[in-house]
């Protein structure tokens, strides 16, 4: 039973961790927690979800389109409402908090609140020994894996990628060798906005769509963010597998109810001893 | 950068406006009813967790409404059209009192419907006492609402602790369970339909291998089944909403924990929707508690044709309860509020549900206690046991 | 930091009585409501006095002191269980459950804040926000002392003296009203002494205060502090005048409703959020027949605001008033 809960844990941790993925470029670049990216979660599921159903088209479309209204969404929040109030964080949190609760009641109005159920892109399911892995979590698991190799490599390597990285260690310096910086935003929230749809896209075959769906993931994924420090790929990876290894083995040896209440517990004790994070610069 | 700013306030404004002056046409629509008019109120969450609840509760209020005012209701030789005024309580007891004040005091309704949450009715339930006003309650299902009990709040259906004698021998009957288990959600519903059958298990000397709650909107239920897989219990009785006991078949499948150990759900897991979430496949051979048995087909065409969705025990629900409240207003001949209750109190009238009758026994008072069904699910069909 | 908060206005005081205008003009109309009203619009009174005085005291901890915080509800709903359970499980008179439980609630604030303001900006916003989530979750799952899920009930109304009874809505009504014009009284004089001056230095900028000697670390923990004590004592009005207490009442979506209050109102000026807290009740009750658009119109209403002016209604007037000059 403790390995099942290992393997459990594990999986759930890499689709907190992929949620998060995008949050922690848009966090640490750009200084805004955007709750944002729950709603996009939601309205790219939704819209995956009537491409494949309705439209009767592939999944792989769904996913592109998916992207696409992700992409063009954080696009839009990020040209004509944050960077409005640059440097004013504050207003920013707040906006990024109305607009989370904006897209999931449009999703309400818009799709009515009955649960949709997202057809399964593989079926089956792995058992060795008397453990069970469905190959939809395995496809979680290593899609995961290598978007955080693209997301790596991307931000390592290329030009774009480099000028990212100058602009979140100092947004003036990147300035005065003449680096945009509008330009470096508004492509940290495409990516973002892009990664979470990928997740809601992935994740979301897996239980149901419905308007509430985006709540708990923007939760952990904030969690993560913080746990894993910014500006950290990797740390993200450890904070989103600790965080799901936590809630696997707690909810079974210390308490079900608290199953969400231990993402706070992992905060505070993380907080605790490393303030900016496990991974995180100073 | 100034011209940018005005305009882009200018939009925002417009946009806002255009928001608030949709609402008010849709509101005017809805409240189109002209003539003589009986008002009732309806209080249900619209949003929220339990917003699918309210949903489909006022799609059978509406389709009651649609046929009660093809010909209207009669009282002293006038006809009369029913008006529905309803507001949401998001599940929420303070929201929930704010409407039945409203109701009450501005609306002037003769009678109410709702709530659908079990702590939202215990807020309401008082007031009703308090205002004279009938109202009956659309689902709750927690003992307290109508135990002690309150002269003015009716309930149609059986509460948990009601249910749960009148099934454990059914139950005891199929598998003869050595141990029982729980997979519930961690709200006063999950909360008290657990201990209902607990006591009722623990008085045959069948003991609880495992119990486990989960928090509202919980997606992934592995770790749960993991651990429910290891106490090997005979049953296990789920409760949650229509999805969640969906997603904790489909996962229960993914692991093997079913068929082994047998699943017995809630009235939510007795519903179509199940299949269609879950898959034929995953429910094969479960069992699930169920508040209805069959229903005409023409209601369930009806249902499909103006909603574009199937059947809900919430929309039966929501139908009766203003058909009860219409057959009171015209056997007592009178738009009183005290009067209505009492004509209430006398109904006998075999719902959609089942038999609705209020009666006072125990410690309850108003409370239904018709037999609850026990349906089987196999072929992607429910099979009534 | 000085974003979200109207700026003090240093350059001219106005007199004291024509400041005074405003409340008295509002204090009054509340003070003649149940003359002329139905018991809907005062029982709707009520809660929107309850939210004026939470806040008021949130803009204590966020508008003066400054950091933003997200569980303004969850201190609200612990002074509510708290008073709740003091009566209920311990026997105590509401009279004395009252004052402990503003104190038990001060205390506890204390005790988190201490090592929770050391983090900085969002850090501290969010983690503010999920301990909000995890009081939710303790009154939820402590299912054998608060009832969890299936609700507290059975608290009693105030016990009634020289003749006064609290058991009615009116009587109620009277007693928040009173016990809101002493908190936001106290509230008015703390933010005009020294200590309100000190806050919104350290507000304006934190290191210049640390360096001119102010032991900032205290004061903010302080502030914040003494915010959710006030939010305690507010729960303790609460649980007696409601008398049925379930936790969906103090979820994040309560926190987040006096956030929004606060702002509409302007933040960094005490009535600001008084009157937000008046204005954002009423709108939502006026909008109570449109369930699906309620929460759609609020989240669109913030992000207006936010685009027009982040200070709020008072931002507003203040701009006004320096144009005229």
């Amino acid at each position: 039973m403790l390995l099942q809960q290992i393997i459990n844990g594990i999986i759930i941790g890499s689709s907190y961790a992929l949620i998060a993925l995008g949050l922690n470029l848009i966090w640490s670049i750009t200084d805004i927690a955007d709750f944002a990216q729950g709603g996009i979660y939601v309205l790219a599921a939704y819209v995956a979800y009537y491409i494949v159903t309705a439209a009767k088209l592939p999944f792989i479309l769904a996913w592109i389109g998916a992207m696409v209204i992700g992409g063009g969404l954080a696009y839009l929040i990020e040209r004509f409402l944050y960077r409005r109030w640059t440097g004013k964080s504050r207003i920013q949190l707040l906006c990024a908090i109305a607009l989370f609760f904006l897209m999931a009641n449009l999703a309400i109005l818009w799709f009515t609140p009955k649960a949709k159920i997202f057809p399964s892109y593989i079926s089956g399911a792995l058992v060795i020994s008397g453990f069970t892995v469905s190959y939809q979590r395995i496809a979680i698991l290593l899609v995961s894996a290598a978007l955080f190799v693209v997301v790596f490599l991307f931000i390592m390597k290329t030009k774009i990628g480099k000028a990212i990285r100058a602009a979140s260690q100092d947004r003036l310096v990147a300035e005065v060798v003449g680096i945009n910086i509008n330009t470096v935003n508004s492509t940290v929230f495409i990516i973002g906005g892009m990664l979470s749809a990928t997740a809601a896209v992935l994740i979301s075959p897996l239980y149901a769509v419905f308007p509430s769906m985006g709540d708990l993931p923007l939760l952990k994924s904030l969690v993560v963010v913080i746990l894993g420090g910014f500006g950290s790929v990797a740390g993200v990876l450890v904070g989103g597998l600790s965080l799901g290894l936590a809630e696997s083995l707690g909810s079974v040896y210390i308490s079900s109810a608290y199953q969400h209440g231990f993402a706070f517990f992992v905060l505070i004790l993380v907080l605790m001893f490393f303030p900016k994070g496990l991974f995180g610069r100073t | 950068m100034k011209g940018f700013r005005r305009v882009l306030v200018c939009l925002s404004v417009v946009l806002f406006l255009l928001a608030v002056q949709s609402v008010w046409a849709g509101g005017e629509k809805e409240g189109a009813v002209t003539g003589n008019v009986i008002k009732i109120g309806y209080t249900a969450p619209f949003t929220g967790p339990a917003a699918e609840l309210g949903t489909n509760g006022w799609r059978g209020v509406q389709l009651a409404l649609e046929d009660i005012n093809k010909t209207g209701v009669t009282v002293g030789g006038v006809t009369y059209k029913f008006d529905i005024v309803r507001y949401d309580s998001v599940c929420e007891p303070t929201q929930a009192v704010s409407n039945l004040r409203k109701m009450a005091m501005e609306d002037k309704v003769v009678a109410i419907i709702g709530d659908h949450c079990s702590s939202c009715c215990m807020g309401i339930a008082p007031l009703c006492d308090e205002f004279k006003i009938p109202g009956i309650t659309i689902e709750c299902a927690a003992d307290g609402v109508t135990s002690p009990g309150h002269d003015f709040y009716f309930r149609m259906r059986p509460s948990m602790g009601l249910m749960a004698p009148l099934l454990t021998p059914k139950i005891m009957d199929l598998y003869n369970p050595k141990s029982i288990g729980f997979l519930c959600v961690n709200d006063d519903y999950g909360r008290s339909f657990a201990q209902g059958f607990k006591d009722n298990f623990a008085k045959l000397g069948i003991k609880t291998a495992i119990e486990i709650y989960f928090e509202r909107g919980s997606t992934d239920h592995m770790a749960f089944l993991n651990q429910i897989r290891g106490a090997k219990p005979d049953i296990v009785f789920y409760v949650g909403t229509t999805p969640e006991g969906a997603m904790i078949l489909k996962q229960a499948k993914e692991l093997g924990v079913t068929p082994g150990i047998k699943f017995i759900g809630s009235e939510e897991m007795s519903e179509m929707e199940l299949v269609e979430l879950a898959g034929a496949d995953a429910v094969e051979g479960t069992y699930s508690v169920a508040l209805w048995g069959s229903v005409p087909a023409d209601l369930e065409a009806r249902v499909r044709e103006q909603f574009n969705a199937s059947m809900h025990y919430a929309i039966l629900f929501g139908y009766d309860a203003l058909t009860v409240i219409k057959m009171a207003i015209e056997k007592s001949q009178s738009l009183d509020p005290v009067v209505i209750r009492d004509a209430i109190k006398k109904t006998d009238y075999q719902g959609l549900q089942g038999h609705i009758k209020f009666e006072d026994f125990d410690n309850y008072k108003n409370q239904g206690r018709y037999e609850p069904a026990f349906i089987l699910w196999s072929g992607g069909k429910r099979h009534a046991q | 930091m000085g974003d979200l908060t109207v700026k003090p206005d240093l350059v001219t005081r106005k007199t004291p009585w024509k400041k005074l205008i405003l409340p008295g003009i509002i204090l009054l109309v509340l003070l003649l409501a149940p003359s002329f009203t139905s018991e809907y619009v005062i029982y709707v009174a009520v809660l929107a006095v309850i939210y004026a005085i939470l806040a008021g005291s949130y803009d204590l901890t966020t508008g003066y002191a400054g950091p933003l915080t997200f569980c303004h509800g969850a201190f609200w709903g612990i002074g509510a269980y708290a008073s709740a359970l003091l009566t209920l499980k311990a026997g105590l008179p509401f009279w004395l459950a009252f004052p402990i439980s503003g104190i038990l609630v001060f205390i506890f604030a204390f005790i988190i804040g201490y090592p929770a303001l050391k983090l900085k900006g969002h850090y501290f916003a969010v983690t503010t926000f999920f301990f909000g989530y995890f009081v939710y979750l303790v009154i939820l799952n402590s299912a054998k002392l608060t009832g969890g899920p299936m609700g507290l009930r059975g608290i009693q109304a105030p016990e009634g003296f020289l003749g006064l009874n609290f058991a009615s809505l009116t009587g109620s009504y009277y007693l928040i009203l009173f016990f809101a014009v002493v908190f936001l009284g106290f509230l008015y004089f703390l933010v005009h002494s020294g200590f309100g001056r000190m806050l919104i230095a350290i507000r304006e900028n934190e290191d210049l205060a640390e360096a001119t000697g102010i032991n900032t670390a205290l004061l903010k923990v302080l502030a914040f502090s003494l915010g959710a004590g006030i939010a305690g004592l507010t729960g303790s009005l609460f649980a007696h005048f409601f008398r049925l207490l379930h936790p969906t009442t103090f979820a994040w979506m309560t926190s987040e409703m006096i956030v929004i209050m606060a702002l509409v109102g302007g933040l960094g000026t005490l009535i600001g959020p008084i009157i937000g807290a008046f204005i954002v009740t009423f709108i939502l009750e006026i909008m109570r027949f449109a369930p699906e658009f309620r929460f759609i119109i609020w989240s669109l209403a913030l992000i207006i605001i936010l685009l027009v002016e982040p200070a709020g209604l008072m931002g507003i007037v203040r701009k006004l008033q320096r144009r005229k000059r």
